[in-house]
């Protein structure tokens, strides 16, 4: 029969021995009582079941908790960076508070010194988007750490990020300098969405990443066009040629994958015999 | 909190096969004593502990599929009893089913009569094959006799991966990038059925076995020498040359009859990896019967060099069912995948020798074993194969009638005289 106390002793016994080289310290001390807990609750399991053997019960936990030392390392990494993000989470909620009043006190200060109402508005708009922008990242980064499932929403949250830069910059220049072309920095967002996107599908190795390489060269070179000719650097009648460019490209990559591919689908099982 | 398991692909793919067979393997062991119960337990408990597939339920939640690990009670697992009529209960327990939905994916029994033990055990096909069952009941017998000859903790089993990539672990990098490329659907269809009767509410499992004596084994093995074949070959030979007879096929017909091949030939050590399916089909086609069985031997022969001379044996179509599983929802996939799989209508399985020395409790090996295959839907057959202390014992597990188990009987009858035939001329 199962004797409680004893076992609890066994498990205390093991830890203490397997964690005997780690310094006393309260991560130390939250990590042992962790693995404790743990290790008592798959013994209520597991006696649940019907074990009826101590020595079996405590071989059994230790199996199934080797390297308590080993882990422990990665635990206290876990931890420190538990009490940092916790850290962050506070000062970006005070901080954002803060922010969004810098912002009012900043328009209305230099608004007044200024008297550049028609402009000042800008720091508004730029210290919200970029709120925003700050803000999203986390979001993003959490939402990709979280679940595969959840990684087209980082994608259209990132594509949102870059079109709130160029939006902002398009309203910028606009304002600042009206130089004719301002609308090209939405043209360049678009560009870019399409590029960040690519960039995260083959980081992160998303299905059909290869597909998006075909959609989004052609696209890109469509967005390259508009912008070199309403920068008025190609010609709008000869310049949509680019696209033939990204199509190009497209069947050189299609060509190099099928050659590479072709080394397999050609493989005679002699040529290594 | 629930803990899951990754539903692999060979689990999805027999979760499939449920419109084809029951999904359980049987194994039978009797020993000359009387087998420690509390030991028993404290063994099985131990094994289902390390394994824990073996208590988890399959949830298809129609758009994904995973294992959950459940609560258990050993009692659930294990049975022990002693009956009056040993073979009925043996039987009773070898039929029965276990759904996928169950939270138990193993059940034992142990009889007790006249001072011998009998321990059967069935376990759900979607956990492990026959190769990986010949290996866990191996470490199974070695726990238990460890723990009550010596008192060493029953935790000795493989734990790791279960998932289908570990069948390239063997391969060069090149050879692994050509099989994980070949998407080619190589299931052929042949309509030439086992002769058993239609499908009926009234119909039940039952598991018909055949002996041979203990000569046939060697005589087999010389005569297949002389041959060229293996005893797989032919006891394939056998096989076709009795359906032939038992269904009337023309002697002109093609004829096909899968045999299941352990994919683990192509993998390096599997000492890292866990309990599970690495099981594919050889379809081996005859262009006809032949004018005696000699002729079809070399038949057999022929079909089936032409798949053992293929370095990627078995690993066709792989990559084509795990782009249909991953692609898609799990309902989905089920249904294209349908559409490109034929389940042959006859198989063959054979497990091969059962060593007794692995299979020993406490010092005392098995006076008899027995392994078989799932449990077939009517019209689909599996001939099981296994050998033990050099005698032969063929089983076939299906669900039907008295009459289909007459049909089978007169197969095994039929698959004796030939074999005669094949070893004494």
């Amino acid at each position: 029969m199962i004797n409680g106390g004893a076992v609890l002793k066994n498990f205390i016994e093991y830890i203490e021995d397997s964690c005997k080289n780690i310094k006393d310290s309260h991560i130390a001390y939250k990590y042992k009582r962790k693995i404790l807990d743990e290790m008592t609750e798959r013994a209520n399991e597991v006696t649940g079941v019907g074990l009826r053997d101590e020595k079996v019960l405590a071989d059994l936990l230790a199996d199934e908790y080797p390297d308590l030392e080993k882990n422990f390392y990665v635990y206290e990494k876990e931890e420190k960076k538990k009490a940092r993000a916790s850290l962050l989470r506070k000062i970006f909620a005070i901080g954002g508070v803060l922010f969004f009043i810098a912002i009012f006190v900043a328009y209305f200060s230099i608004s007044k010194s200024t008297g550049a109402w028609d402009k000042t508005w800008l720091i508004i708009v730029g210290g919200i988007f970029s709120m925003v922008i700050f803000y999203t990242s986390f979001l993003i980064k959490r939402l990709y750490h979280w679940h595969r499932f959840l990684h087209p929403l980082a994608r259209v949250l990132i594509a949102t990020c870059i079109m709130l830069v160029a939006v902002f910059t398009f309203l910028f220049v606009l304002m600042m300098y009206n130089p004719g072309f301002s609308w090209i920095f939405v043209i360049l967002g678009v560009l870019l969405s399409f590029v960040a996107d690519l960039v995260f599908a083959f980081a992160t190795k998303q299905k059909f990443r290869t597909v998006s390489l075909f959609v989004y060269i052609p696209a890109i070179f469509t967005m390259l066009y508009i912008i070199l000719a309403g920068m008025g650097f190609v010609s709008w009648l000869t310049g949509w040629l680019l696209i033939f460019v990204g199509v190009a490209i497209d069947l050189i990559i299609f060509m190099v994958i099928v050659a590479h591919n072709a080394k397999y689908f050609m493989y005679k099982q002699e040529d290594e015999e | 909190m629930k803990r899951k398991l990754n539903a692999e692909l060979w689990d999805k793919m027999h979760y499939l096969f449920r419109d084809f067979n029951d999904r359980m393997v049987h194994v039978e062991l009797n020993y000359d004593f009387v087998l420690d119960v509390d030991a028993l337990k404290t063994v099985i408990i131990c094994a289902f502990e390390k394994v824990p597939v073996l208590h988890s339920k399959f949830v298809d939640k129609k758009v994904s599929t995973h294992w959950e690990v459940m609560p258990y009670d050993i009692d659930e697992v294990l049975t022990v009893s002693e009956p009056e009529n040993l073979q009925e209960a043996v039987d009773d327990f070898l039929t029965q089913y276990i759904p996928p939905e169950s939270h138990i994916q193993m059940k034992f029994a142990l009889f007790i009569k006249d001072s011998k033990s009998t321990l059967c055990m069935i376990e759900n096909h979607m956990c492990m094959d026959g190769g990986d069952l010949k290996y866990f009941l191996k470490s199974f017998c070695e726990n238990y006799t460890n723990y009550v000859e010596n008192g060493i903790s029953p935790i000795e089993y493989r734990t790791g991966s279960r998932a289908y990539t570990d069948v390239y672990t063997g391969f060069s990098k090149m050879e692994s990038g050509v099989a994980q490329r070949l998407f080619k659907n190589i299931n052929a269809r042949d309509d030439h059925k086992f002769p058993l009767t239609s499908d009926s509410i009234r119909d039940a499992s039952f598991i018909a076995r055949k002996k041979f004596s203990d000569d046939v084994l060697a005589k087999l093995k010389t005569k297949g020498k002389e041959l060229g074949a293996t005893i797989n070959e032919m006891l394939l030979t056998a096989y076709f040359y009795s359906v032939y007879e038992l269904a009337d096929f023309p002697a002109s017909d093609q004829v096909m009859i899968s045999s299941a091949i352990d994919l683990r030939r192509h993998m390096g050590s599997v000492d890292d990896k866990g309990f599970t399916n690495h099981t594919a089909w050889m379809q081996c086609a005859i262009p006809q019967r032949g004018r005696d069985i000699f002729e079809t031997v070399q038949y057999v022969v022929r079909s089936s060099n032409r798949f053992k001379k293929d370095k990627f044996m078995g690993l066709y179509g792989l990559p084509l069912l795990n782009f249909g599983y991953s692609i898609l929802p799990h309902v989905a996939s089920e249904e294209i995948i349908k559409i490109g799989y034929s389940n042959p209508y006859m198989a063959m399985s054979n497990i091969g020798v059962l060593n007794g020395k692995q299979m020993s409790l406490s010092g005392h090996e098995p006076i008899d074993a027995f392994m078989s295959g799932a449990v077939k839907y009517k019209p689909f057959v599996l001939l099981t194969a296994t050998t033990y202390k050099n005698v032969i014992t063929l089983s076939m597990c299906v669900r039907g009638n008295d009459k289909d188990k007459e049909i089978v009987n007169k197969f095994f009858d039929l698959m004796e005289k030939n074999i005669n035939t094949l070893i004494d001329e």
